[in-house]
């Protein structure tokens, strides 16, 4: 998979271990089988992880465009019911503010991986993010 | 065993309703994650969401589950503060309340729930933040309207109450409703079913508002409120048409409930809002009624009609009241609009000042009263507390100095039992700035003498001094009061603690005079306890025997027991020093009971070490070890320092009497580092007694590493070792281990990192076989075609193995089951 906007590519083995990690981000934070969860992502690599992640956690993908307006994305979060969204965008998370989403999930957390539960915390998961592992491929 | 877990979680007021799936997904994320926050709007039910986690998380916190409820608390200091009352932590000299904390939650597998905390995000998030680093084990569950914003903090956004729709009319907010309703009387409410469902989506299915609603539905049907609710909102709905809807719609139920008031009501509400903490019937008597608006004798009633409409909640421990912040937040911008805020909160200063005062007194010195016929005043001084607060908060901001000084001293004799001085401090700087022409000049003497009172407390010397002898100078020109003698009491601790011997020798012959003179017999037990400590101090036993005795006598003549305790615990000192070691633990002992009923677990730390030092010496091990177990315990609890240092020479003293000198020496190692660290610089003379016998016996070389290692340890690893070993030679029936009795703590723990449950279960055969394949690098969907599954499947395997192995990727699945030989098929 290769993101359109940076160049930056994702090999199908990346793509299993991130979403894989992803999953068990999401198990953690009480996704089960049968549940929705918002996608509000720009098209790109995160996107497809998230949502083989969604899957593999036995979730339904509920995909918001990213491009909508507040006014737009709230009518569709709130349609959605979704307890659960990923998402990076401020506007999303505004639209999302009186809905029945409890919890926000960014892309970095979905990126963290659970390596250990005590200490996964100390430190900030955003410096985890591995994208552009390929870079120049 | 199971060791009873330590809350202080109120019982609930009424029937939890719905949430059921929350609850238990956040007990879970309460466990696993280090900070979450329950946010969202008020009325949404943060607060009764968090206290139902918080108690569904109980098994999960050997160490216990706190609340610290910081509505109240409106100034950023106080967090500390409440947090340390509330975990039993005390101050101590120079150190920082906050040491304290982390010395009690250090290790411990604790639940610590911070209610209300949207005024102090800052200060909380960096309090918390700190926290986190020194405690490993920590939890926190915090209820906020706005996040903290700190690493690792999960934001949980509180929703809404399930809303009603064609598939599910019995939502959790029709539940919710008709539940209140019920209990608020309401008989025919179910009757009209889709006018409750109405009722429900026009309340957002915010809880506070449905609460609001059904309180009323006795007399109105569910159908009229939501009319006229929705009258309401076409009222409010200017501006802003979406962002704030919930907000809107509590404020539009609020207004509706309270429009509905009848005049009296409306008029007690607003009033009511000057309250910080509970209060009684007779406390809102005294400040809410006027005699003209509100008489008197109307405030019962009317409270109760508020009550029954919701606004202000009841609680049956001694008949106290409360508003919800929300409805507080309301009522004070309707105080403000009537216009009567000033005069209100100027009658709220005079009242609660009266009431400490009378506290004061009937609590005070002199009275010959039974000793719990008073401390029922002590314990009600402090339930004022939070008002008090308040109050001289008003007396600074209007610039009331009278009062407030005079409710600052009240409050500070009645803190002075505690021994928490510090708070204090504050009021009197604040106040002590204002103008005070027209103060009495009495009353500012006595403030003076006040401020230096917690100033001592603080270390703070210098400064004590100065403001001790103005204060004495102009009491004296007065006629004697027994603030003057305490004035006195604290002269002799900073002269003596200043090394001015001459001038302490003048105060206390001063104090004697006037104290016999007057009758004062609470400070005539200052003073002899005072030429104890310089009889003992200049070598002369019999003596100070002689003063101890007659301090006894003069404590047990006054009843008043913080003052038979001194002078118990003095004479245990004076019978150590004179080598009578059986006085010295019959006098120790007796005070032991009397410190637990007043609660002062510091000098109760204190005293048990001495029973625990006597006992050793005495050869008394089991005894000894019981003492020190309780006496570490306590330090540790109330996060003092200086007692744990205490503790660890007793343990000397003991490990030296059982023939331990290599354990002697490590633990007086270990207590002279921590007595270092805290700014003690002063070591006993028993420490170089013991070095020099230990050189003798074991040689230089062999006691220098034996100091190098104490220095080095954990007190706590240091303190275990000696309470663990054999339960004394030639006692078998003591159980070899004391501490399992013992509450957990971080330097007698035996909780901690077994908490962390192993997460390993076995896997399925098909979750076997897939981590087999996963060492052959395979990609999902290579396994997928091996295995004609899908490869959406295969990602589902793959993260139930990571979760039950508890792992963060594909790869460590594949060293795994190659270390398990899963990859030879």
């Amino acid at each position: 998979m290769v993101d359109s906007g940076t160049g930056l590519c994702l090999t199908e083995g990346q793509l299993d271990e991130r979403s894989a990690a992803a999953t068990v981000q999401l198990r953690r934070r009480g996704v089960r089988a049968g549940d929705t969860v918002l996608i509000c992502l720009t098209v790109g690599p995160d996107l497809l992880v998230a949502t083989d992640a969604v899957i593999a956690a036995g979730g339904i993908v509920w995909p918001v465009p990213a491009e909508l307006d507040e006014g737009r994305l709230r009518d569709r979060i709130m349609a959605s019911r979704a307890r659960l969204m990923i998402s990076d965008l401020p506007r999303a998370m505004n639209a999302a503010r009186e809905s029945w989403v409890r919890m926000v999930v960014s892309v970095a957390e979905l990126h963290s991986y659970p390596v250990s539960r005590e200490r996964r915390t100390e430190s900030d998961p955003t410096g985890r993010r591995t994208k552009g592992d390929c870079e120049g491929v | 065993m199971t060791p009873q877990v330590q809350h202080n979680l109120p019982a609930e007021p009424n029937r939890f309703v719905g949430r059921a799936r929350d609850v238990a997904e956040l007990c879970a994320l309460v466990r696993g994650e280090r900070v979450v926050t329950l946010s969202g709007v008020g009325g949404i039910g943060k607060t009764r969401l968090s206290l139902r986690v918080a108690a569904s998380a109980l098994p999960g916190f050997a160490d216990g589950v706190w609340l610290v409820q910081l509505a109240r608390v409106s100034d950023p200091e106080l967090i500390v503060k409440e947090m340390a009352d509330v975990l039993g932590v005390r101050e101590e000299g120079s150190e920082r309340l906050l040491d304290g904390l982390r010395i009690r939650l250090r290790g411990t597998r604790t639940l610590l729930l911070l209610d209300n905390c949207e005024h102090l995000v800052e200060p909380c998030a960096e309090l918390v933040a700190g926290l986190l680093a020194d405690c490993p084990e920590l939890r926190f569950l915090l209820t906020s309207r706005e996040p903290l914003r700190i690493p690792g903090e999960l934001i949980w956004r509180v929703p809404p109450l399930d809303l009603p729709d064609e598939r599910h009319p019995d939502a959790e907010s029709v539940l919710f409703f008709v539940e209140r309703a019920a209990a608020a009387g309401a008989r025919a409410v179910t009757d009209s079913m889709p006018d409750v469902i109405r009722l429900c989506r026009a309340l957002d299915g915010l809880p506070l508002a449905l609460e609001l609603a059904a309180a009323r539905s006795s007399l109105l049907s569910p159908g009229r409120i939501a009319d006229r609710i929705g009258d309401r909102f076409k009222l409010l709905t200017t501006g802003d048409r979406t962002a704030h809807a919930r907000q809107r719609t509590l404020l539009a139920t609020v207004e509706w409930s309270h429009d509905l008031l009848a005049r009296k009501e409306r008029v007690l509400l607003r009033r009511l809002s000057v309250f910080a903490g509970r209060f009684d019937l007779d406390l809102a008597e005294q400040v809410c009624a006027d005699g003209d608006l509100l008489r008197r004798g109307e405030v019962l009633d009317v409270l109760s009609g508020l009550v029954d409409k919701s606004l202000v909640l009841h609680h049956g421990d001694g008949g106290r009241y409360h508003l919800l912040d929300t409805i507080r937040h309301y009522a004070a911008e309707r105080l403000r609009e009537a216009g009567e805020e000033a005069r209100l909160r100027g009658g709220h200063l005079k009242v609660i000042c009266a009431e400490m005062e009378r506290c004061h007194e009937a609590g005070s010195l002199d009275s010959r009263l039974s000793w719990p016929a008073r401390a029922v005043h002590f314990a009600k001084g402090r339930r004022l507390l939070d008002d008090c607060r308040a109050a001289i908060d008003w007396a600074v901001e209007s610039g009331s100095a009278e009062l407030g000084l005079r409710l600052a001293h009240a409050a500070l004799t009645i803190l002075a039992v505690r021994g928490d001085l510090r708070e204090s401090v504050g009021w009197y700087e604040r106040l002590l700035g204002l103008d005070l022409s027209g103060v009495p000049d009495q009353l500012i003497g006595v403030a003076k003498g006040g401020l230096a009172y917690g100033l001592e407390t603080r270390d703070e010397l210098d400064r004590a001094a100065a403001l001790i002898e103005e204060s004495i100078e102009e009491q004296r020109r007065h006629p004697y009061t027994q603030w003057l003698g305490v004035t006195y009491g604290v002269a002799l601790t900073v002269f003596f603690r200043t090394g001015q011997t001459g001038t302490a020798l003048r105060y206390l012959r001063e104090l004697e005079v006037a104290a016999a003179e007057h009758d004062d017999l609470f400070n005539l037990t200052t003073a002899r306890i005072a030429r104890l400590n310089l009889a003992l101090f200049q070598g002369q036993p019999r003596q100070a025997q002689r003063f101890g005795e007659e301090a006894l006598a003069l404590a047990m003549e006054t009843g008043h027991h913080w003052t038979l305790a001194r002078a118990l615990t003095h004479l245990g000192a004076v019978a150590e020093a004179r080598g009578d070691l059986e006085a010295a633990m019959r006098h120790h002992t007796a005070a032991l009971p009397i410190l637990e009923e007043l609660d002062n677990r510091v000098e109760l730390a204190r005293c048990q070490a001495k029973v625990g030092r006597v006992a050793a010496r005495s050869h008394d091990f089991p005894a000894a070890r019981r003492s020190l177990a309780a006496s570490l315990v306590l330090s540790t609890q109330t996060g003092r320092r200086s007692g744990v240092v205490r503790a660890l020479v007793a343990l000397s003293v003991l490990a030296q009497a059982e023939g331990d000198l290599d354990g002697a020496v490590v633990a007086a190692a270990a207590a002279s580092a921590l007595r270092e660290s805290i700014g003690q610089h002063d070591a006993p003379a028993r420490t170089q007694e013991l070095l020099s016998l230990a050189r003798d016996k074991l040689g230089e070389g062999r006691v220098a590493l034996l100091w190098a290692s104490g220095i080095a340890q954990d007190p706590g690893a240091v303190a275990r070792r000696i309470l663990d070993q054999k339960a004394g030679v030639g006692d078998v029936h003591e159980p070899a281990n004391l501490l399992p009795s013992l509450p957990a703590t971080p330097f007698v723990s035996s909780s901690g990192p077994a908490a962390r449950e192993p997460r390993y279960a076995t896997l399925t055969a098909r979750e076997r076989e897939i981590a087999g394949l996963l060492t052959e690098g395979l990609s999902n969907r290579a396994v997928a075609a091996q295995l004609v599954i899908s490869p959406a499947t295969v990602a589902r395997h793959v993260a139930n193995i990571m979760e039950k192995l508890g792992f963060g990727s594909r790869a460590q699945i594949a060293v795994w089951a190659a270390e398990h030989g899963l990859d030879h098929r």
